[in-house]
């Protein structure tokens, strides 16, 4: 999607045309509603936090700059939100007990079937801490694009780098046979 | 387990869809949003003058205070019952508190938006 098409929409919509956000949400409902799931892993939070996001984009627009991409101000707004309605409400963890059990009855992640592996590495991501796994699931949401990434969670990128090392490393310990 | 591995699994998680109803949903939202009536926009020009009377007394309370205190300790103890007698204290409590509450309020609007 190009960026002069949302630089559009978002000047239609600043002029008084409410109906143009349609085609923001359009163009990024997928994305949003994805980026919520991966935090959420419940289908019906994750479109509550995305339209509460679509929301206070439409309410911010003004503030965005236009020196970034658009994409980019929006993950980063709703970002926050995510966090704060996250806090407020954190979503169904697990522990680190159970990303073991898992590991331990299939006599080590090598062995295991791979979807039941798969399954275990994205559980695991689940009991790091907030500030790894935001940057993990962030990360990979972006496919793999730190400066994105960064934008993304208002960090520098030395620092997503650096939260990114620290949670795959604590990835393997849990997942070590 | 490799950071390749990892790079695989983690990038490799599936995208889930919208509803089918959740495009009209925002934008309902969006037309409430819309249609709503504006918030009251806070009265500034009737918080100006109150604004800088507070400013005026804090600035010129010490300055007041020093030069009582450099006119003699007698001027300086007349000030403190006379601004009492006018129930002082309590003007600059509920002026902090206003400040306060008005301070926080912003705080807190600006964190929701």
């Amino acid at each position: 999607m190009s960026h002069e098409e949302d630089r559009e929409t978002v000047r239609r919509v600043l002029a008084g045309d409410d109906s143009a956000f349609g085609g923001i949400v359009a163009r990024w409902q997928g994305p949003l509603v994805s980026l919520a799931y991966r935090f959420t892993r419940d289908p019906g939070r994750a479109e509550d936090l995305a339209q509460e996001a679509f929301l206070r984009v439409y309410r911010t627009l003004g503030r965005w700059r236009e020196d970034s991409a658009f994409s980019t101000w929006l993950f980063a707004v709703a970002m926050n939100l995510f966090r704060s309605e996250l806090r407020r409400i954190p979503p169904r963890t697990v522990s680190i007990e159970d990303v073991g059990e898992l590991r331990d009855g299939r006599s080590g992640i090598p062995e295991v079937d791979p979807a039941d592996r798969d399954r275990a590495v994205r559980t695991a991501v689940y009991s790091l801490p907030a500030k790894y796994r935001e940057a993990l699931i962030v990360f990979y949401f972006h496919r793999a694009d730190v400066a994105v990434t960064a934008k993304t969670l208002g960090i520098p990128e030395g620092t997503v780098k650096a939260r990114l090392h620290r949670g795959r490393e604590l990835l393997r310990r849990k997942l070590a046979p | 387990m490799r950071d390749e591995e990892l790079d695989r699994i983690l990038g490799g998680e599936e995208e889930i869809l919208p509803s089918s109803g959740f495009h009209a949903s925002v934008m309902e939202a969006v037309h409430r949003e819309a249609t709503a009536p504006p918030p009251i926009p806070f009265p500034w020009k009737r918080a100006w003058p109150a604004f800088a009377a507070t400013a005026l007394l804090l600035v010129g309370s010490p300055a007041l205070l020093v030069t009582a205190g450099a006119a003699g300790p007698s001027v300086f103890h007349e000030l403190i019952p006379a601004a009492t007698s006018v129930g002082g204290p309590w003007i600059a409590l509920a002026a902090a508190a206003t400040a306060g509450s008005l301070l926080l309020s912003r705080r807190l609007a600006d964190e929701r938006y």
